[in-house]
């Protein structure tokens, strides 16, 4: 049976609503001219009753996410409504229509009787709805049992919605490490266009484009989405001329076309490397070969952006994921690296009557300064539980010096004990200097550091220093990259010291960093707070 | 959705609806009839000509209506209900519950 049309739209509620479906399903109806009135009205209301009964169960008064996916065949209307609700608990034995006085529960009878099939799937976590309604032909409607034909297919491509955007790909800007493989593609087939497209719900985004190639187009129009249904180089040579694509012909753009596709780690066909121009065109066996081989050079660049989001997220792991729970007192921290992964980290954890805080940072960025500071939060972390605070970081330099001597790198730390009922802070400070407490009267101490960052001298005599947290008091410990949001000088810790003075809860001051550090941070930004409560 | 009220000075408040009766409208639909019946006007005519879409949702806030201006001593009834809505009061068997009529005058001649 003919597809007439297909279209899937995400929603979130709220903001969206049943009225958004209502709307959007008017853009589907568009494309079905010759749909029975009363077909369309049927269908309508049972979309709009499986939606309103997913909006207001699924999730338990919680905002809800779901897919809906239209599909209109020749003889039938078919829509699925997928949720990522936590209610699987699902009842679709046929139901009676309420008597006249009930004001709910007609949702999923009126749902049932204009319809001639309703399916529930429970899918990895994921509920999936399928409502079947079939068309009028000829002034009557055949009313029988009809399952879904469109089901697999809509649970296919939402895994593939799904790997997609779990890569975090989408939407970012143009890379040069997989822009040279566009530009290169263009030189080598001596075409008009390439680029790397990727099939992201009912549009087709580039990552990347050389020469004429579109950024965004729909997906209706794209030669991709066809190269994404199999596993090999899907060729074009002349789209004009051939019944199954001339309507996806653009004069003067496309009207040659070759591709291979692109995957997701697990698999899933998300996009495809391509090449195309406007006038007709051979393309050999050899090209076919040489297609491929660029495509797999772009999926080695697109594993290692996975990767990286994928050692980002460990390494946000890492964070102290729980607040110290210390009577009359309150810790904040955050930790903005730069590129995916950084080399700050912060960390808390509970030690005796009060707590250790850390923060530290390894020099450089990215990938390599992030295996450093893991090491380093681990070495303190287990250093911690021996000795004092001198004797922790003694036993972490000690244990340090070696590998930071051989990476050639050195990391600088604050690392203090918090007595939790005195409000004495006993700290050892290897060159970090970043320290403030800001006093309840308006007063700042910087927490000055005399001793030189782990891994430059292995000699080094850890001397503790201590402060004092009165009520009111507030520490706050940055990295650099804390500055360079301000005018980058040891003057900006003035700024720090004002806005601890004036927020009233330590996640105010996390927040304005936060909203400062916005897409313009040059370096990982990093901040630990403790505040002790005013009497 | 738009709502108006008229307070007809035959004891009739007539509530035009118009636009979609769904679940995002319905709650202000039924505190409108809510509000529109009070101690001189204890009838209801909704007047669902120019709504163009009904569910479940809009349906139930007819019934709650319908029950809060009959305990008060008056009714509720329908007038020229539009295509879609006389298909789900058919669909639902409301039609004997939620009566239809051609007019405001219709649907309450002896007030």
């Amino acid at each position: 049976m003919p597809e007439i049309v297909r279209r899937s739209f995400r929603l979130h509620c709220p903001p969206d609503s049943v009225d958004t479906v209502q709307d959007l399903l008017a853009t589907v109806w568009g494309h079905v001219p010759d749909l029975d009135a009363a077909d369309l009205m049927a269908s309508e209301l049972a979309i709009v009753e499986l939606a309103a009964n997913v909006v207001e169960h699924a999730n338990m008064g919680d905002p809800v996410e779901f897919a809906l996916s239209i599909v209109v065949y020749g003889d039938r209307v078919e829509a699925t409504l997928t949720d990522d609700g936590r209610v699987d608990h699902v009842d679709l034995q046929p139901r009676a229509m309420p008597g006249g006085d009930a004001e709910r529960g007609r949702g999923i009878p009126i749902m049932q009787s204009l319809t001639d099939s309703v399916e529930h799937r429970r899918i990895d976590g994921y509920n999936h709805w399928t409502i079947v309604r079939a068309r009028r032909a000829g002034g009557s409607r055949p009313r029988k049992a009809m399952p879904s034909i469109s089901i697999a297919g809509v649970i296919d491509e939402m895994a593939r919605q799904r790997a997609l955007d779990d890569m975090g790909i989408l939407d970012t800007p143009p890379e040069e490490r997989f822009d040279r493989v566009t530009r290169l593609a263009r030189q080598l087939f001596g075409v008009e266009s390439a680029a790397i497209n990727l099939i992201d719900g009912d549009r087709q985004w580039a990552k990347s484009v050389a020469g004429r190639a579109v950024v965004e187009m729909a997906r209706d129009e794209s030669m991709c989405t066809e190269t994404i249904k199999k596993d090999e180089v899907f060729v074009v040579s002349d789209i004009a001329a051939d019944s199954r694509y001339a309507h996806k012909a653009v004069p003067g753009l496309l009207n040659f076309y070759a591709g291979f596709p692109l995957y997701a780690p697990g698999g899933e066909r998300i996009g495809a490397f391509c090449v195309y121009d406007s006038q007709p065109r051979h393309f050999s066996v050899r090209e076919a070969e040489m297609l491929r081989d660029l495509a797999s050079w772009v999926q080695q660049e697109l594993t290692v952006s996975q990767e990286l989001s994928r050692a980002s997220e460990v390494q946000q792991g890492l964070l102290p994921h729980q607040l110290l729970s210390l009577p009359g007192w309150k810790t904040a921290g955050v930790c903005i690296p730069a590129r995916a992964v950084g080399g700050d980290f912060y960390d808390w954890y509970p030690v005796g009557e009060g707590a250790a805080l850390t923060l530290a940072d390894a020099m450089g960025k990215g990938i390599a300064a992030a295996i450093i500071a893991a090491t380093v939060r681990a070495v303190l972390r287990s250093a911690a539980r021996f000795g004092d605070v001198a004797g922790a970081v003694d036993a972490a330099s000690a244990a340090l010096t070696v590998d930071l001597d051989n990476a050639g790198v050195f990391v600088t730390a604050f690392h203090a004990r918090l007595d939790m009922d005195s409000g004495v802070l006993s700290y050892v400070d290897a060159g970090h200097g970043l320290a403030i407490v800001a006093h309840a009267d308006g007063r700042s101490e910087r927490l000055r550091s005399t001793a030189p960052p782990l891994g430059i001298d292995p000699d080094t005599e850890w001397t503790v220093q201590t402060a004092q947290l009165d009520p009111g008091d507030t520490l706050v410990v940055v990295s650099d990259g804390v500055l360079d949001l301000y005018d980058g000088t040891l003057g900006s810790l003035d700024n720090l010291v004002t806005l601890a003075l004036l927020a009233q809860d330590p996640w105010e001051i996390i927040d304005a960093i936060r909203a400062r550090a916005r897409g313009t941070s040059a370096d990982d930004v990093t901040m630990l707070i403790v505040r002790r409560d005013s009497d | 959705m738009d709502i108006t009220v008229v307070h007809h000075p035959f004891g009739v408040a007539e509530v035009t609806v118009s636009g979609r009766l769904n679940m995002v409208t319905a709650a202000r639909m039924r505190e409108a009839i809510e509000q529109a019946a009070d101690a001189n006007h204890p009838n209801v005519a909704v007047d669902l000509s120019q709504v163009v879409f009904l569910d479940s949702s809009g349906l139930g806030a007819l019934v709650a209506g319908l029950k809060g201006v009959r305990a008060s001593g008056g009714d509720l009834r329908l007038v020229r209900p539009a295509e879609q809505a006389k298909l789900v009061l058919e669909l639902t068997n409301m039609g004997a519950v939620l009566k239809s009529f051609d007019s405001v005058g219709a649907a309450f001649p002896h007030a």
